[in-house]
């Protein structure tokens, strides 16, 4: 039987990769990408999974 | 009596526009939901902050209805602790986004908002607590510890924005010295003065508990010498008759069981009824009739139960001591005390002249008024009878 994906794990992943195409796209010029853009997706990224978490550990 | 269950704020779908959250929180408030409704589009003006405020009371308050009510996850424990750094941080993020946007009031303003909501927020769960849900299991209590520590994150967020709009709009320019002083006063006064406060605090406190020491073991006294000591006094006049001492010792036997075990037993329930079982008790004890006369009544609480206990001694002294005159009772309830006066027409007698270790008079009579806040005098000269005058506040 497959095993079901962690939500934590999957919500982490997910979001670790979104900020590689973002830091990509920023590196090929797409994005102009300053510290009051990267502080926010900072924050969505730990907040999200943080709250993935923590919603896995409900009962 | 039961504590009516806190008020729980929910949103109210039968009256929504959107989400019900205004509706809601009008109905909590006690207020029109228009008027909330106004200040949330005047939020949304300012930024778009209204938006943000009701996506998130949207999606965290709980509509009516238990099928709502039931689906939101019980959190406890590390688990609570990520759900809020994770929420916390995601409408961080949200904050941050707008002030980039430009959609942005001052952070003199927004940062100290945003601070008061969250403190607001730790401050109104700890009040009012979650409410109990349906088919969950009884919560464990939480430690006192933890408790404390979210009411002053709570209380330190608030005073923290305070502070920072203060600090913002330069309020604080002026008064900073003088706060500063302040501080620096207090904190040197405390260091002087903290070990006599503390030591004071400790005498205090261990004075109290003396005093209550002493005050029960001069009820304790007070009952012995009411019951045990009287018993024992009327065994030795009766003592040549068996069945009479037989009956004291068994009655006097259920009496201290009873109030060794604080079984409420067949004790009056009113002041009335209280003074008529001391004077038939009397009677049949010591064979002198006892009139008792009572204006009004009154439920027995803790004072009037001494007054009554302390009219009985009276009634016994008369009894013992009047030298077989019948002895008169008389009681009123009055609005602001309940008095209770007990006459012999007996030899009377000086109180000056009682010996200290005759408990009747002192103990049973006037230092059982006085412990109860009531006043107890005795009137009496010699061949003039005795009054015993007693009183309790109501």
């Amino acid at each position: 039987m497959p095993s079901r994906p962690e939500l934590t794990s999957l919500v982490c992943g997910l979001l670790v990769a979104l900020f590689g195409v973002v830091l990509l796209l920023d590196a090929t010029g797409t994005l102009d990408l300053r510290f009051a853009a990267l502080a926010p997706l900072a924050c969505v990224l730990v907040g999200a999974t943080l709250l993935a978490s923590g919603l896995t550990r409900r009962g | 009596m039961s504590a009516r269950p806190a008020p729980v704020l929910r949103r109210d779908p039968a009256h929504r526009v959107l989400g019900g959250v205004c509706a809601g929180i009008a109905r909590q408030v006690g207020v029109d939901p228009l008027v909330v409704r106004i200040a949330f589009v005047a939020a949304a003006f300012a930024g778009g902050l209204g938006f943000v405020l009701y996506a998130v009371a949207w999606v965290l308050i709980p509509a009516d209805g238990e099928a709502r009510a039931a689906r939101v996850p019980r959190l406890a424990g590390r688990g609570a602790v990520e759900v809020a750094l994770g929420v916390g941080l995601l409408v961080l993020a949200l904050l941050l986004t707008f002030r980039a946007l430009g959609l942005w009031l001052t952070d003199g303003v927004v940062w100290p908002v945003v601070l008061v909501a969250a403190g607001g927020a730790l401050l109104w769960r700890e009040s009012v607590g979650r409410p109990p849900q349906p088919e969950e299991p009884e919560p464990r209590p939480e430690r006192p510890a933890a408790v404390v520590s979210r009411t002053g994150l709570g209380v330190a967020l608030v005073i923290g924005a305070g502070v920072a709009f203060l600090g913002a709009t330069n309020a604080l320019s002026g008064a900073r010295d003088v706060v500063l002083s302040v501080l620096v006063v207090a904190l040197v006064l405390v260091i002087v003065f903290a070990p006599w406060i503390l030591r004071l605090a400790r005498s205090l406190a261990a004075e109290r508990s003396e005093r209550i020491r002493s005050e029960e073991r001069a009820e304790l006294a007070a009952h012995l010498h009411d019951s045990v000591l009287q018993t024992l006094a009327l065994v030795q006049q009766r003592a040549g008759d068996p069945r009479a001492v037989a009956a004291l010792a068994r009655r006097q036997e259920r009496e201290l069981r009873a109030w060794l075990a604080q079984r409420p037993g067949t004790e009056a329930t009113h002041l009335a009824a209280a003074l008529e079982a001391a004077a038939v008790e009397v009677e049949r004890d010591h064979g002198v009739p006892v009139e008792v006369v009572v204006v009004g009544d009154a439920e027995l609480d803790e004072r009037s139960r001494a007054l009554a206990a302390a009219a009985r001694e009276a009634m016994v002294n008369a009894a013992k001591f009047g030298g077989g005159s019948a002895v008169d009772v008389f009681a009123e309830v009055l609005d602001h005390e309940v008095q209770v006066y007990v006459r012999d027409r007996g030899p009377g007698f000086e109180l000056a002249g009682v010996p200290e270790d005759r408990r009747g008079v002192r103990e049973s009579i006037l230092g059982r008024m006085a412990r109860h806040g009531g006043r107890a005098a005795v009137h009496s000269a010699p061949g003039q009878g005795t009054e015993v005058e007693l009183a309790v506040p109501r």
